[in-house]
């Protein structure tokens, strides 16, 4: 066999593809012999589009079953030799019954399951808590600093009629011991007169005892005690004039002097802060 | 068992009584690991020696 892989016009009239059938040696020892099938014949499904076709297909009248030898049937094998494999052992004793109904034996299958997810989320929740409780308190005040923040003020030491100043939390606290004319005199002021409307009682815990920051509302100065023309307190710097309440009856401060928190202890003892 | 049909098996039942549980383990794991950590360390807690720096 000879094939050419380019084609040239000067060498074409002797170069020509040829091709040649080699006869095989091989020889079968028996005829090809052809095996006859029979041919699987199948009914033709009856497109029903009339009426008669409708009806031919239609179970109408007596219907019968028929059987016997010459009858058509279907071989089925019936292994009566094999044994349904018995899964006894490997079966929840609450499930053992095939006939009882699956919601009988629930409890039993499913409260250990149940009871470990449970255990978990009240694990996971008693976590959860503490993390975020822990990062919380992280950003509360410490001890050694909620010790320095409170003072306690003996209130044997101040007279009748005599205001006090004592440093807590870098500011001045005024504390002062009214007398009855004092008490008597800011529980008959109206509180609709006033810019910043408070009455006595929301100011003071014990009537005799005022308790205010000292420091003005208006610009923060330090007002001076037992001035001004109410007779409680008065900002030098602006000329705010408080009343012996800590409330602000002129000048330009906006709001009554801060009042802290404080408690009353035993043996005549003020805690505040 | 009653376990289940009362507690399990709502979903309402449930959350509760993880609340209720998540509570009661608080409290009890807490009070515990604390009395253990008390009894370790008897005698060099602030509130042992407190009263040796009282007047």
């Amino acid at each position: 066999m000879i094939s050419a892989a380019a084609k040239s016009g000067n060498l074409a009239p002797y170069l020509k593809n040829t091709s040649q059938a080699v006869v095989s040696t091989l020889k079968t020892t028996t005829k090809p012999v052809t095996v006859a099938t029979d041919k699987i014949v199948v009914p033709t499904v009856p497109q029903n589009k009339t009426e008669f076709t409708l009806n031919s297909t239609l179970c109408r009248g007596k219907t019968s079953v028929r059987y016997g030898v010459s009858a058509p049937f279907q071989v089925r094998s019936a292994h009566t030799d094999v044994k349904i494999p018995d899964f006894s052992d490997y079966r929840k004793s609450s499930t053992l019954d095939p006939s009882k109904k699956a919601e009988t034996s629930e409890a039993s299958r499913k409260t250990f399951a149940y009871a470990l997810a449970a255990s978990g989320f009240v694990l996971g929740t008693y976590s959860a808590k503490n993390v975020v409780s822990t990062f919380v308190t992280s950003m509360a005040a410490s001890a050694d600093v909620l010790a320095m923040a409170s003072i306690e003020v003996n209130l044997g030491d101040i007279p009748e009629g005599k205001s006090v100043t004592f440093k807590w939390r870098g500011k001045p606290l005024f504390i002062r011991h009214r007398n009855a004319a004092e008490i008597a005199k800011e529980r008959a002021v109206d509180p609709a007169s006033l810019r910043d409307p408070q009455h006595d009682s929301e100011r003071v815990q014990q009537p005799q005892w005022l308790i205010v920051i000292g420091v003005c509302t208006h610009l923060g100065c330090v007002p001076i005690a037992n001035a001004g023309e109410f007779g409680g307190y008065y900002c030098p710097c602006h000329g705010s004039h408080y009343d012996a309440a800590g409330r602000i009856r002129k000048g330009p401060a906006p709001l009554n002097l801060e009042i802290p928190p404080y408690e009353f202890k035993e043996n005549n003892m003020l805690l505040v802060g | 068992m009653a376990l289940f049909e009362v507690l399990f098996k709502r979903t309402s039942t449930f959350a509760l009584t993880v609340a209720v549980g998540a509570f009661v383990f608080e409290r009890s794991f807490d009070a515990l690991t604390t009395t253990i950590f008390d009894r370790i360390n008897e005698g060099k807690q602030w509130k042992d020696i407190k009263k040796n720096y009282e007047q």
